[in-house]
């Protein structure tokens, strides 16, 4: 139950936010709501037991991508005016309401799904492969036993996430994280190189 | 009870929103934002995916460390994309998109 309402409170604010980073006119504005956007984000992340990805969110979102997009709100000194065109602005909403409708279409007709109706029905339920249903559930004992197979899981408690993760990232991902890394020591060097002053001389 | 439909539906907004961002704003760095917001909305999808498709009580961890791999370009094309902002502006002192129209005249 408490589980529902933290989604529900957090998804509100997050879509609150997001119209705050289109609607306000000055771009500080935009960016504080970006940032709790974001951090509204990670509270639906922990709420699904990404607890990692969550942290990551603030971080990298919240923390870094943020703080850079301020630098160059204020290193541009930028005006708040912006002319608009009322009809540019009515069709880019209706292009994503149009957009809007057609996920939650999707997504309210996918396999055994149900968004307020699951109670009258139990027995469709527990079949594995639907996609519709309730999330299913976390097992520590089984993330304990997946690390290590003598490991006592009787005493596993909570969700080990972070080793998991570390673990299909280090064995199966390798070499797309080396290169990740390469793409990051690419855009770095390369902010640099573009955003220089260059010598007439 | 919240279940896989609630997440793909508040990911959807969230990136619906994002994208009348990308359509309605002219000031491009706050185009940039809404891209940014477009990305992580992915991303509550990707997991909630991940959970979804989970067995045996462990979540597909593949979905999440795809998630992470997003997380990490976006700070690397956000780097680029706002030295090519500082760049413009440099150029044409300017950062309205409307403004961007020398091919177009």
């Amino acid at each position: 139950m408490t589980e529902t309402i933290i989604f529900y409170v957090f998804a509100v604010l997050a879509v609150i936010c997001a119209i705050g980073v289109v609607a306000f006119r000055n771009p500080v504005t935009s960016a504080m709501n970006m940032a709790l956007c974001f951090g509204c984000t990670a509270a639906i992340l922990f709420g699904m037991g990404a607890q990692f990805l969550g942290i990551v969110q603030i971080i990298v979102y919240a923390g870094a991508i943020l703080v850079l997009f301020l630098f160059v709100v204020m290193m541009l000194d930028l005006k708040t005016e912006e002319n608009s065109n009322f009809l540019a602005n009515i069709s880019g909403v209706a292009i994503a309401a149009v957009f809007a409708a057609m996920v939650t279409s999707v997504a309210m007709h996918l396999p055994g799904a149900c968004l307020c109706c699951c109670k009258a029905e139990p027995a469709k339920q527990v079949q594995q492969g639907a996609l519709g249903g309730e999330l299913p559930k976390l097992c520590p004992a089984a993330a304990a036993r997946q690390l290590d197979p003598q490991a006592d899981v009787t005493k596993a408690d909570s969700m080990p996430d972070i080793k998991l993760l570390g673990q299909c990232l280090y064995t199966k991902h390798t070499i797309a994280f080396a290169i990740l890394s390469f793409a990051l020591l690419a855009g770095s060097v390369g902010a640099v190189a573009i955003s220089r002053k260059i010598r007439k001389d | 009870m919240v279940t896989l439909a609630h997440y793909l539906i508040l990911s959807g907004v969230l990136f619906a929103i994002g994208l009348a961002g990308v359509l309605i704003r002219k000031n491009i760095i706050v185009v940039f934002m809404c891209l940014e917001m477009m990305l992580s909305a992915a991303n509550i999808s990707l997991v909630a995916f991940s959970r979804a498709q989970g067995t045996n009580g462990l979540p597909v961890y593949d979905a999440q460390v795809m998630a992470l791999f997003i997380v990490g370009i976006a700070a690397a094309e956000v780097a680029i994309g706002l030295a090519l902002i500082v760049a413009m502006f440099r150029a044409r002192r300017t950062v309205e998109s409307t403004a961007l129209n020398t091919l177009k005249d």
